[in-house]
């Protein structure tokens, strides 16, 4: 489903370049949950991001379903984004103005996604927080609802980057299992983490250093 | 979720930021409004003023000898018709308010106590609209038929109550009623009478005739008298045009003076704002980094995402039109009242300002957000969601 073709990035500064990652190739099935593992600054967050479309590399193919999300137009790699990536990142990134509900309903286009975000909430636990704003709840249940907005459009592929690092214990394992659930149920996970512990859930594990697949 | 909501519940999170380029809109609004009201009341007092003073142009019959017309009652005359032929004319428009006169010295008049005196009479023709150019308040001197306005030196010799007696060409003696008594200080008439044209030319025997148009000359590019004269003597050969320069300077460096300060200060205004304005939303953009870089990454449009500050821009603009326009309004009336004494009560709203107003601000506040709102698209998501 997801063919990572020889990637290559490289970020220029003040004249030094820095080579994030390093002709990166590897395949993701549908169903497979993937931990990228590997020191700081070993390129797995730009990894991520490239999948994502966000990164556009110097070199090589992200194929997904055969086909080149950075040959695709703007409108496109929107698309593509909008349709089948979920991400969650370490910081929970909720619009502060927004109330739960109007967080999770920010990604939603067809109303069938919106109809699902009440079931979201309660197998989440968090239903009466439903219109409460980001300044009045806990880093845990961000956390929570940042994932339900990166799952509630049932996407292929969840990109998670470092989601637990700023959790508690508790929190982490909360996160992880709502993780698990959407892999059961037949998601792609690939999830950055330099947290064995987290890590344990995946079923693979690819690990960067320098840039490059070791 | 729609962006209109969205873009509403961010207006009303950064507060002080909208309120800021609210106020910008809201002051570049009111001085405009209240410049141009200004302007407009301006002229309005200016067209009373002049109509104090008189209108500028004075049309005679060509060799007129201006001595002998405010001496003696020996000036040609011409039929009164001239006067619609000239409002008829598609080719005369450097010259407005066109007002028939019939004016001669009276050498016998016996007041009420028996006295004689010399004194001046003008019969008024109402004043002739232009066909073909836009209808203006006529600015004549409006003497109803069978009425007549009396000089403030006349007046004085005629008890209150009394009618105005004439004994006409004819031997008879005509009365008219006193429709109003002058205030001293009106140049000629304050010895004089102002008639109804038609009840003067009945009276002195001279139906049909008058022996001058008074005209009020249009401010043009290549001089108001050239352009007059020429006009009239392409109609009228017979005819000549005088200017009363005092008068036509007055008008003329009141309606400048206004439109220099207008189009200072309204521009000055407008831009000082738009840059105030154009600096709050690239802070916006700033404090919105977070956010934008979140709407990329669930693959929301480039378009999407300027259309949120460019719809922003668009309600602040149109609200703060609308409340510039009525604080303009209030200080027009303000200040109005302070500079313009004649028309101090005729400051009204002008209501197809507002009408440009709500169209021109709002465009004009998003084109200040423009630049912001293409910063926005270029903000990088995956350096912004990547920060620990």
């Amino acid at each position: 489903m997801l063919n990572i073709n020889h990637i290559t990035k490289t970020y220029r500064k003040g004249g030094k370049s820095f080579t994030a990652l390093d002709d990166v190739t590897f395949k993701a099935e549908k169903g497979d949950y993937i931990a990228i593992v590997g020191p700081s600054g070993s390129g797995k967050s730009t990894l991520l991001h490239t999948i994502g479309g966000l990164i556009h590399p110097e070199s090589g193919q992200i194929l997904y379903k055969d086909r080149d999300i950075y040959s695709l137009n703007s409108h496109g790699a929107d698309l593509y984004r909008r349709e089948n990536v979920g991400f969650v990142f370490q910081q929970f990134h909720l619009v502060p103005y927004l109330s739960v509900y109007e967080n999770i309903k920010l990604v939603c286009i067809q109303p069938a996604c919106t109809q699902h975000i009440e079931s979201y909430l309660e197998k989440c636990s968090i239903t009466p927080l439903r219109n409460k704003y980001p300044a009045e709840l806990s880093v845990g249940e961000k956390q929570r609802i940042a994932f339900i907005r990166a799952i509630i459009t049932k996407p292929d592929i969840l990109l998670a980057d470092e989601p637990t690092g700023n959790l508690d214990p508790l929190n982490s394992s909360i996160i992880m299992s709502l993780i698990a659930d959407f892999h059961k149920e037949g998601g792609t996970v690939l999830l950055v983490s330099h947290d064995q512990g987290t890590a344990k859930y995946a079923g693979r594990y690819i690990t960067l250093q320098g840039g490059k697949l070791v | 979720m729609h962006s209109f909501r969205l873009v509403v519940k961010e207006l009303l999170y950064r507060k002080v930021n909208s309120l800021v380029i609210l106020l910008t809109v809201i002051a570049a609004s009111m001085v405009s409004v209240a410049m141009i009201t200004l302007s407009k009341a301006s002229e309005n007092e200016t067209r009373k003023i002049m109509r104090e003073q008189g209108l500028n142009l004075y049309i005679f019959p060509k060799g007129t000898n201006l001595i002998d017309f405010y001496s003696v009652n020996n000036t040609s005359t011409f039929p009164e018709k001239y006067v619609d032929t000239l409002a008829g004319s598609k080719t005369f428009d450097a010259v407005r308010h066109l007002t028939g006169i019939l004016q001669l010295k009276y050498p016998e008049w016996t007041d009420p106590n028996g006295s004689l005196h010399q004194i001046v009479v003008v019969g008024y023709k109402d004043e002739v609209m232009q066909r073909f150019l836009p209808k203006q308040e006529t600015m004549g001197f409006d003497v109803a038929r069978g009425t007549v306005h009396v000089g403030a030196l006349l007046a004085k010799n005629i008890p209150e109550g009394e009618t105005f007696k004439i004994t006409g060409q004819d031997g008879v003696l005509h009365e008219f009623i006193i429709a109003k008594r002058l205030e001293e200080g009106k140049g000629m008439i304050d010895q004089g009478v102002a008639f109804y044209l038609g009840d003067l030319q009945l009276l002195l025997g001279m139906e049909g005739r008058i022996n001058k148009i008074e005209a009020l000359g249009c401010v043009c590019h290549d001089g108001r008298i050239k352009n007059a004269r020429n006009q009239v003597d392409a109609i009228f050969p017979d005819l000549e045009v005088t200017e009363i320069s005092n008068i036509a300077d007055a008008r003329e460096n009141q309606r400048l003076m206004m439109n220099k300060y207008g189009s200072f200060i309204i521009p000055f205004v407008i831009l000082t704002s738009l840059l105030i304005s154009g600096l709050m939303f690239y802070a916006n953009v700033s404090a919105r980094r977070n956010e934008i870089g979140l709407m990329k990454a669930i693959g929301k449009s480039n378009l999407y995402i300027s259309s949120m500050i460019l719809l922003k821009a668009f309600i602040l603009g149109l609200l703060g039109s609308i409340a510039g326009f009525f604080a303009g309004m209030l200080v027009a009336g303000y200040f109005g009242k302070e500079i313009f004494k004649f028309t101090a009560s005729d400051i009204q709203p002008l209501w197809n300002i507002f009408g440009y107003g709500i169209i021109i601000f709002p465009v004009l506040w998003m084109l200040s957000s423009w630049i912001p709102a293409l910063l926005a698209t270029q903000v990088d998501a995956a350096q912004i969601l990547s920060q620990e």
